[in-house]
């Protein structure tokens, strides 16, 4: 497996919490542009790249169903963990310096630093939102003219919330923090990496 | 520009003869809807998506003894039109230059937007289908000059086609006249909240259209407007803007050089 890579590695998501990450971010991708393509008639044109308007109709409440319930996989295995902290709480307030690089008074964090579990709970609100009024839209007809009128505007509400989330992991995850994204697909850090932006989780693994 | 077209019902002319229901199933060449009986001289219960013209029959109790208070439902046509504000899908709901709100099944994709962005809850969804459908004032007639089948059919002078200017000035002085007659809340309905409805009514209680089946005041509801006015802007803000300001931060920032091995 290794070949000829010997430098020491450290397992940080198991298989199964990468399974789960990517089934939910498949599914979030989905939802979103399909979601999208009704935000706008600008926008219009990706039904047509995703099979035309009555099948992003069709189609957008299962994969956003689907995302739902992949969160719910993530959720159980990671809720305990994102639990905010005082470190994280003094992490929060100073994360204009994180966004800068600067390493003096930013606290050291777990194994996901005070953002991530903001992101997290930002999703997991969001997506709770979605579904609940995403069913209200799914089925008009069989719901009350109150629950849709609020349906109407809490689902595209809450779809701008969990995308703008969305845009800056992407970010950080693919561009910011090299290595992050290899963590995510292969499962492993190097320990440099894991001392230098989660430095608790660190020590708790290599029992230091 | 055209002239606004529109259709003036004066609901104390109407004998409830439901000709044109009738005119508007022949001509617009619907599939059989199922009746109802629900203890009314109704045909439905409701609109339905092969159903676009109900008269309703609302039994009122007034000082001077029971009323009856015939009231045709259909597509309002509004200059201001909640359905179309709503609709995500380019060219499922189209407003003619002749005011006549029109849906175009080829282009609907069945959201269901539609019917929570109407004041008036007419636009039906088809189960079989999955398509929405309502009166057109038939748009096909009109434009080759012929007046839409209902009023075609009407066998009193309940139903006018005309231009609206020309039918709000009748209504007006229809009014006038019942007011003169002792019906002192005698009125014309045309929904200003929505822009002005291009079919109009003359009611003999304006005071108090919920007794024709009518909304009192009818608005796009606010949900509706904040959602796709304001929303859309904060929205585009956060998706553009946060795309800007990763582009931003990557180029003065940077990424976070890992440290040490690797
Ligand atoms: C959680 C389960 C979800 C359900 C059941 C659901 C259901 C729906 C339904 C029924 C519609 C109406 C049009 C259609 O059927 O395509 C809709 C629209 C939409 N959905 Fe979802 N959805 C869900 C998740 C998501 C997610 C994850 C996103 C993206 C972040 C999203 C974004 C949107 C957007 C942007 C619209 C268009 C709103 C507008 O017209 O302004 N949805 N959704
Ligand atoms: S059901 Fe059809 S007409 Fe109505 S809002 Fe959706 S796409 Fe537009």
């Amino acid at each position: 497996m290794r070949g000829t890579d010997l430098k020491p590695r450290i397992e940080r998501f198991n298989a199964a919490e990468r399974v789960a990450h990517w089934m939910v971010a498949i599914c979030f991708l989905y939802s979103a542009f399909s979601g999208l393509s009704l935000w706008s008639h600008r926008f219009y044109w990706m039904a047509a790249v995703l099979g035309g308007g009555e099948t992003v109709r069709a189609w957008h409440p299962i994969g956003g169903a689907m995302f739902a319930a992949a969160l719910g996989v993530l959720f159980v295995k990671w809720a305990r963990q994102m639990v905010l902290d005082r470190d994280d709480l003094a992490w929060l307030a100073v994360g204009h310096r994180y966004a800068m690089h600067e390493e003096e008074g930013v606290p050291e964090s777990g194994r996901f630093n005070a953002g991530q579990k903001v992101l997290f709970w930002v999703q997991t609100a969001g997506a709770l939102m979605l579904l609940v009024s995403g069913v209200v839209l799914w089925f008009p007809q069989a719901m009350p003219r109150a629950l849709r009128l609020a349906a109407v505007f809490v689902h595209p509400l809450a779809a701008v919330v969990s995308l703008g989330a969305i845009i800056v992991h992407i970010y950080m995850s693919t561009l910011v923090v090299p290595g992050a994204l290899r963590a995510m697909t292969k499962g492993w850090v190097r320990p440099g990496w894991a001392k230098a932006h989660h430095g608790k989780w660190y020590r708790e693994v290599a029992g230091k | 520009m055209k002239q606004t077209v529109a259709k003036l019902i004066d609901t104390t002319l109407c004998i409830g003869c439901k000709a044109c229901e009738v005119a508007c199933q022949e001509w617009n060449d619907q599939e059989f809807s199922q009746g109802v009986f629900h203890n009314s001289y109704q045909t439905m219960p409701d609109l339905a998506a092969h159903f676009w013209n109900l008269i309703k029959f609302h039994e009122v109790e007034k000082p001077a003894g029971p009323v009856w208070l015939m009231a045709k439902y259909q597509c309002m046509h509004c200059a201001d039109a909640g359905c179309l504000r709503a609709c995500p899908a380019p060219g499922a709901i189209i407003q003619r230059e002749n005011g006549i709100i029109d849906f175009v099944e080829e282009n609907c994709i069945g959201c269901g937007y539609c019917i929570t962005g109407c004041p008036f809850d007419v636009p039906r969804l088809s189960p079989r289908t999955n398509k929405v459908y309502k009166c057109s004032l038939c748009s096909d007639r009109v434009a080759v000059g012929l007046s839409p089948a209902c009023i075609k059919a009407c066998p009193t002078s309940c139903l006018t086609f005309g231009s609206r200017a020309d039918l709000k000035f009748l209504a007006e002085k229809r009014a006038e006249e019942l007011r003169a007659e002792g019906f002192s809340a005698a009125g014309v309905y045309d929904g200003p909240g929505v822009g002005g409805t291009n079919v109009l009514y003359v009611l003999k209680y304006a005071d108090e259209p919920e007794l024709y089946g009518l909304p009192k005041d009818p608005k796009i509801p606010w949900t509706v407007r904040l959602w796709k006015g304001p929303l859309k802007w904060v929205g585009n803000t956060i998706f553009f803007g946060g795309i800007l300001a990763a582009i931003v931060h990557y180029l003065k920032v940077g990424p976070k050089e890992a440290h040490e091995d690797d």
